[in-house]
């Protein structure tokens, strides 16, 4: 989430998603024309709106999600557990974008 | 320009989809140009027109309300598309544009606005603007005026569309008249 750029584990398709998903959470008036012009290097048109629609759609959800204190029902190696479980195990706080509203 | 240009109606095929278009024509919310980006993948285009219309135009809670939100959660998203649309449902309600302004500014001492309204309101601007207040003891206050059933109506009537508004501002779309 932090050093996707500099990381060689991701393509530069995967790095530009990222980019994507990042900007419309938090910065998405530097969405312009050639950030367009990076996206359509790396993908279609179809494949932009897949992403862009599967993005917002988690944007608004996580948010929301968030609001109602819900953790996962299981732990990272498959077992159901409680939701005070569920907190100890992956934190009260977990490691997001929520609280930072869209810059105009 | 847009990012990507909305399908033109006629290369729009799947009877269902032109369906759920003609009721959003109908409504208001959206116009063509939502489903005609979405149309180009066929597999989300049903999906979320579907969720778009039930969200908006169904359940419990005053369809009334709901377009203020709406067009206040498009004003947070900074999307010119959804915030440039009205549904007609609500305007023949008797909704009209001051009131919708109303929603989008300092609702809190407005006495058009019953405190159930309030709460709504500030559901959905503090959702994405001041997360960490929405808690529980807000969650408590709005119990007082909804049930669990509408609070879970609101909640995922707001979260759904903002993520489209963000999708829709990411995508350069804008009305084909401005409001």
């Amino acid at each position: 989430m932090t050093h996707y750029e500099k990381s060689s584990r991701f393509t530069a398709a995967d790095k530009v998603a990222l980019r994507f998903c990042e900007l419309m959470a938090l910065d998405p008036g530097r969405i312009d024309a050639r950030f367009h012009d990076a996206l359509r290097r790396h993908y279609s048109d179809e494949e932009i709106v897949e992403l862009g629609a599967f993005i917002g759609f988690n944007i608004g959800y996580h948010t929301f999600f968030g609001t109602l204190g819900f953790y996962p029902m299981f732990s990272p190696d498959g077992r159901l557990v409680s939701q005070e479980e569920s907190a100890r195990i992956y934190g009260s706080t977990p490691s997001s974008l929520a609280g930072q509203p869209a810059r105009a | 320009m847009p990012l990507v240009e909305p399908l033109e109606a006629g290369a729009i095929r799947d009877p269902e989809l032109t369906a759920l278009i003609g009721r959003g024509m109908a409504l208001g919310v959206p116009d063509a140009a939502f489903p005609g980006v979405l149309a180009r993948v066929p597999g989300y285009a049903n999906a979320l027109l579907r969720a778009l219309l039930v969200s908006h135009a169904e359940g419990h809670v005053d369809h009334r309300l709901k377009e203020i939100i709406r067009v206040q959660l498009a004003r947070i998203a900074g999307d010119p598309y959804f915030a440039g649309l009205r549904s007609v449902r609500a305007r023949q309600l008797g909704l009209g544009e001051e009131t919708i302004d109303a929603g989008s500014g300092r609702f809190e001492d407005d006495a058009r606005f019953t405190a159930a309204e309030k709460w709504a309101l500030r559901y959905a601007r503090d959702m994405y603007l001041n997360p960490e207040i929405v808690d529980a003891a807000f969650y408590a206050e709005g119990k007082r005026h909804y049930s669990e059933a509408e609070i879970m109506e609101l909640g995922a009537f707001i979260a759904f569309h903002y993520g489209m508004h963000v999708f829709m501002r990411a995508m350069g779309a804008h009305p084909r008249e401005g409001v």
